[in-house]
């Protein structure tokens, strides 16, 4: 066949004009007539495939709408969101990896107030109050927590018994045994970021609600204190001197070549004894221990003597919204709904994942019988105590955030003093505190 | 033909002349030319639009917002040269321009070094010269992250090449922690690239070479030369349009790196491989500050039409040809 200039003349031109118009088309929200986009990252194939029966099939069998998953990968799944909702390109259920990125996107318009679906489904009953507090900004319902946490000390039940040990709940104690263990030829406390820097504020937060307290750390997010103040800077010197001794990872090189791999693997083969991890953590000591009844965790011990030894700090893993621009915002707050506030449901989830469950009003008897019990154990204490403080990525601002975590490198380099690591994160915190960008973080509950 | 020689009876056409065709063929003529432009534009109209598109667009983009304060969501705010002033004053990414120099002279000089020895020691040989191509060439098609994986294990301190040494009595890189010693990583990550990178220098200055004219050999060994001399007076003169072209090409790339350097250490430890790209990353994606981040960028781009400007200023000047 012979093409005639004539002939290629609209060809190109449409070419031309199709290319320049796919960029104009947004995807936008592919809901509509009661279709519901949703972005989902799992821990493992056998997780995404329990949340595809239990929450999306069962909400698409039991309801006129229908949810359309599309998996990513766990760890850019807040990226790719933050990405695709500034290019106005959202799924209609906007993840994001806490309140602190949830609240932005509210900010922002990006995200409908949820305050009218909060009222129909009882989500302020429902959520335990310092999370349905942290969900709302200036005074709006801008998500709902899907799952929550805490930080816990973990350790080989076996070990520690050969040893004589028993979980810390005081500095000395945990001196004591980190001594014993580096005696012994072990890693005293895993720790390390290869692979993920983030892994720096598992380490901070955990001492900085061990060592400062949930009552001081209160006061600087409420500005009446500040980072520069001396516990925070005792807190940040007494890493440095485990650092120093060698108890921290083995020391400063191998903290950055030591990934959660492989501080867990460390655990299950006795050459680490202790690790400080969340409650994420569940899921692979499970795996990785040959025996896994001999993991255990215990609450983090005091690492000082103002603190009550104890101390949970609370952290949401993941918050969901409703996109701006979702064609059928109904439709995502029922499901939002479908998968968030149903304690039967989230539990029965728990119980074939591990996965954290989301922060509900629940009762020990409400657990099926198959949830690990340590899980049970620690989801019933945290209701219970009082004695709760502040995950760094949920309660932090985004750039004090960011600067501890890209900043802590340099502690364990010692390249920074705790004073200078300090001083920056104040500053980067006063910024943020000025711009109203901080969330209002629930009252400590010792001062009622 | 003129008009006093014109038969009779004949139709008298007016000659063509200097200054042009008649009007009908000048005419025809013009229309054919301007029917060529057309289709030249018709030619490269598609990808004209791809490129406004996807190029040039954001390109804008990132000049104006790099002008303003903006977290990727809200409406940007005009701070003027603000980002600039703060980039220019701050030492992480002086830190990371220092790293990015490094790594541009350590690529100019180690890879291309070895992609051109290799290449020529391999252009000598008579037979199995295909296995070794491919063979150096292998580590090429590797993902970035499968290779990084890889080597990561390798340089493991516990389980690595030095505990594996030491086993067999040799210890000396037993204590050595290549990616997490500050001083070693960027060396470390630069040794894992090269690792890749070498056997594709060696595949193009191989062909190359192939393309030299045997005649040119055949009189320099005539003269008495041995392989030194021939390759320092044959084949590099020969293949300079081609050790050019990748020697420009390795400055632009070495200060666009980011894959290796994110996969193995993500900047660390502590900003001891930081380069401009992971800088440009966190600030983007981390911190939120995509205004300062297109400030990272255009620092980037503008060192890359410097290093055009100066490849193109070099070939007037010395008349080099790519």
């Amino acid at each position: 066949m012979r093409i005639t200039k004539r002939a290629l003349v609209p060809v190109s031109l449409v070419a031309a004009v199709s290319v320049a118009l796919a960029g104009c088309v947004g995807g936008g929200s592919s809901g509509g007539g009661g279709e519901v986009t949703y972005w989902g990252a799992f821990y493992a194939p056998t997780t995404e495939e329990a949340f595809q029966e239990i929450f999306v099939d069962g909400f698409n069998a039991d309801s006129d709408a229908k949810v359309d998953m599309e998996v990513k990968e766990l760890t850019t799944i807040g990226q790719l969101t933050e990405t695709a909702v500034s290019a106005g390109e959202a799924p209609d259920i906007v993840y994001s990896d806490g309140p602190t990125s949830a609240s932005d996107f509210a900010r922002a318009d990006r995200t409908l107030p949820l305050d009218e679906y909060a009222e129909e489904y009882g989500w302020e009953e429902k959520f335990l109050p310092w999370a349905y507090e942290l969900s709302t900004v200036d005074g709006k319902v801008s998500s709902v927590p899907a799952s929550y946490g805490s930080m816990a000390l973990f350790y080989n039940a076996e070990v520690f018994e050969e040893h004589g040990w028993t979980p810390p709940t005081t500095l000395a104690e945990f001196e004591t045994i980190a001594e014993e263990a580096d005696e012994a030829g072990m890693v005293p406390l895993g720790g390390g970021n290869a692979g993920y820097q983030g892994m720096n504020e598992w380490l901070v937060t955990a001492v900085f609600n061990a060592a400062v307290g949930p009552e001081k750390i209160y006061d600087v997010l409420t500005g009446e204190a500040s980072f520069t103040d001396p516990e925070f800077v005792s807190a940040i010197e007494l890493i440095q001197s485990w650092i120093d001794k060698g108890w921290l990872a083995g020391g400063s090189e191998s903290y950055f070549t030591t990934d959660d791999t492989a501080n867990v693997t460390g655990l299950a083969n006795g050459t680490t004894a202790m690790y400080v991890s969340g409650t994420w953590t569940f899921n692979s000591l499970s795996e990785v221990f040959e025996d896994p009844a001999q993991w255990a965790w215990a609450p983090l011990p005091s690492l000082n003597e103002s603190v009550d030894p104890g101390v949970f700090p609370l952290a949401i893993g993941t918050a969901l919204s409703v996109s701006a621009d979702a064609a059928d915002p109904d439709a995502a707050a029922s499901f939002i709904d479908y998968v968030t506030g149903d304690v039967d449901r989230a539990l029965s989830y728990t119980a074939r994942t591990g996965e954290n469950p989301p922060p509900l009003e629940m009762s020990a008897d409400q657990f099926p019988e198959d949830v690990d019990e340590r899980s049970v154990e620690l989801y019933t204490q945290i209701p219970e105590t009082s004695n709760v403080g502040y995950a760094t990525w949920t309660f932090f601002p985004p750039q004090t955030n960011a600067y501890l975590i890209s900043e802590f490198d340099k502690i364990v380099t010692g390249d920074l003093t705790a004073e200078e690591y300090l001083s920056g994160m104040q500053d980067a915190f006063d910024e943020e505190f000025d711009a109203g960008e901080t969330l209002v973080p629930f009252t400590p509950q010792g001062r009622g | 033909m003129t008009a006093d020689t014109a038969i009779p009876g004949a139709v008298l056409v007016a000659p063509p002349t200097r200054r042009g065709a008649p009007p009908s063929l000048r005419g025809r003529r013009l229309g054919a030319r301007a029917n060529r432009r057309l289709l030249a534009w018709v030619f490269v109209a598609p990808l004209l639009a791809v490129n406004l598109l996807v190029i040039t667009g954001p390109g804008m983009a990132s000049v104006f917002y790099s002008f303003t304060d903006w977290d990727g969501l809200s409406t940007p705010r005009f701070v003027g040269l603000a980002n600039y002033a703060e980039m220019l004053g701050s030492g992480a990414v002086l830190n990371a321009l220092v790293h990015n120099v490094l790594w541009t002279l350590f690529f100019l000089v180690v890879p291309m070094t070895m992609g051109l020895v290799g290449a020529f020691l391999l252009s000598r040989l008579r037979r199995g010269q295909a296995f070794f191509r491919v063979l150096y060439f292998i580590p090429y098609v590797l993902a970035t992250v499968v290779s990084a994986a890889i080597w990561r294990q390798i340089l493991d301190p516990d389980g690595g090449i030095g505990a594996a040494l030491a086993t067999l009595g040799i210890p000396f890189l037993a204590d050595v922690n290549f990616l997490g010693n500050p001083s070693l990583a960027l060396g470390s990550v630069a040794f894992i690239n090269t690792w890749q990178w070498w056997g594709f220098l060696l595949v193009i200055f191989l062909a190359s070479m192939r393309s030299v004219d045997p005649a040119l050999y055949e009189a320099v060994r005539l003269d008495g030369a041995g392989p030194v001399r021939e390759f320092w007076h044959i084949t590099l003169p020969s293949i300079r349009p081609t050790l050019v072209f990748l020697g420009l090409m390795t400055v632009i790339w070495s200060f666009l790196v980011f894959d290796y350097i994110y996969v193995l250490t993500q900047g660390g430890p502590a900003g001891a491989t930081d380069v401009l790209s992971t800088v440009l990353y966190r600030e983007a994606f981390q911190n939120q500050s995509h205004g300062y981040a297109s400030a990272v960028a255009m620092l980037l781009s503008a060192i890359s039409a410097l290093t055009v400007l100066g490849y193109l200023a070099l070939r007037r000047r010395l008349g080099w040809e790519v």
